[in-house]
């Protein structure tokens, strides 16, 4: 993971204030709170001096990004009929959206009911900025996208003008990130999946 | 993508009436919902002979395609709560390599405050078993997540043996779960980036 080291007393100084001010808040939680925050800190306050140059950063429009791969978390109020509906189709996709595949950034999608079905939760993990991806879903999936979210309330529809600030005005940004390989896109991946097949292919010829 | 094709006995007449049952299904949607269901029966009409894997249970609770699952937690926030854990997660500037690149099998995690700071949103994409995941975030990174979970109103501590039964309370399992590559574990990923390196020095070495 991207932790490179800078010189930096100043940033030390503001990890110390922001340590001493993360020890305050934590006065009135549970006391096994307080016991696992104090047998953290030497890692965190690591942490927190070199996250000044590995933290999470914008999206784009909304959501955090973290190397390539970005979060996009929707939660939006059901139409009426629509939780019915959505969950008849995925029950018949077996509940693999498979169609996904066809977006070509996209490393997880998840679908999600709430709340005695009243509302939806969907969210995702991504390559790059939040504009072309949304035209991404726009050009390869459109018919899946307005089966999908023609659920929702106040749909616009994924070829109006509108759309775009429906996802915003229903997309939450989140506050914590984390990717397993940020420096890998979806192509990326395919890539090293392909040179790892062609490895082994080559490996068992070499060997007999 | 992992399309292996199953066994599956009478393909068309499975996809004439799943096309039905999709047709009915939409009888009340909106307008442009029903338009484009119709431009997707075709296309459905050739996929569901070919119908992807389906998602199966990652155990106690949760969906999983392939080798990866998914978590999804819903839980209220204690009083404080929100404030204690934004700011740990500010502290960390979003980013929570720290800690959870120390679990190895989790490929994405977020963090998302909703309805008014009342509610968080956890929700992580993991290897394997829903049990044994568990097993490995108290194992491994038991501080960090008291740090984190005492935000949540309720939470025993990771100690507890209640800790489980609280987990499986607040999560909800998606109804639809994609994953890009179902068969790679963080693992696998990483094995494979240092393969792509390798083979990058070598062609390099062998083309000079």
């Amino acid at each position: 993971m991207a932790t490179q080291t800078l010189s930096r007393p100043e940033q030390d100084r503001s990890v110390e204030q922001t340590l001493q001010q993360l020890r305050k808040l934590y006065a009135d939680a549970p006391e096994f709170a307080k016991a696992a925050l104090d047998s953290a800190l030497p890692a965190l306050m690591a942490q927190a001096a070199e996250s000044r140059t590995s933290q999470s950063e914008s999206a784009g429009r909304i959501g955090i990004r973290l190397g390539r791969v970005s979060e996009l978390t929707v939660i939006a109020p059901f139409a009426p009929g629509g939780a019915r509906r959505l969950r008849a189709i995925l029950r018949l996709l077996h509940g693999n959206f498979s169609a996904g595949t066809k977006v070509g950034t996209l490393h997880n999608m998840r679908f999600v009911f709430l709340d005695n079905d009243t509302k939806f939760l969907f969210a995702t993990a991504y390559d790059g900025q939040w504009d072309p991806y949304i035209e991404d879903f726009a050009t390869k999936m459109p018919d899946e996208m307005d089966i999908i979210f023609s659920a929702f309330e106040g749909w616009p529809g994924i070829r109006s003008p509108k759309v775009k600030n429906w996802i915003v005005e229903h997309q939450v940004s989140a506050e914590g990130w984390y990717v397993a390989h940020p420096d890998l896109t979806v192509a990326e991946t395919g890539r090293l999946k392909r040179i790892g097949e062609a490895v082994d292919e080559f490996l068992d010829k070499v060997g007999t | 993508m992992a399309t292996q094709m199953l066994t599956k006995p009478q393909p068309d007449q499975n996809v004439e009436s799943k096309i039905q049952q999709f047709r009915e299904l939409f009888a009340d949607a909106p307008e442009l919902g029903k338009k484009a269901l119709e431009n997707a029966l075709n296309e459905l009409r050739s996929q569901a002979s070919d119908l992807p894997p389906p998602v199966e249970s990652a155990g106690r609770v949760g969906a999983r395609l392939g080798k990866v699952s998914e978590l999804t937690i819903i839980v209220p926030l204690a009083p404080g709560g929100a404030k204690r854990l934004r700011a740990f997660l500010r502290l960390l500037g979003g980013n929570l390599s720290q800690g959870a690149d120390k679990v190895g099998t989790l490929h994405t995690m977020r963090f998302v405050f909703f309805d008014n700071d009342t509610r968080l949103l956890f929700a992580t994409a993991f290897d394997g078993d829903w049990d044994a995941y568990i097993d490995d975030f108290v194992a491994k990174i038991p501080d960090y997540l008291d740090v984190i979970d005492s935000a949540w109103e309720g939470w025993p501590g990771i100690r507890s043996p209640g800790a489980k039964d609280y987990l499986v309370k607040h999560q909800i399992t998606a109804e639809g779960w994609y994953v890009a590559y179902p068969d790679l574990t963080v693992a696998e990923i990483k094995r494979l980036q240092r393969m792509g390196k390798a083979v990058d020095e070598f062609l390099d070495k062998v083309g000079s």
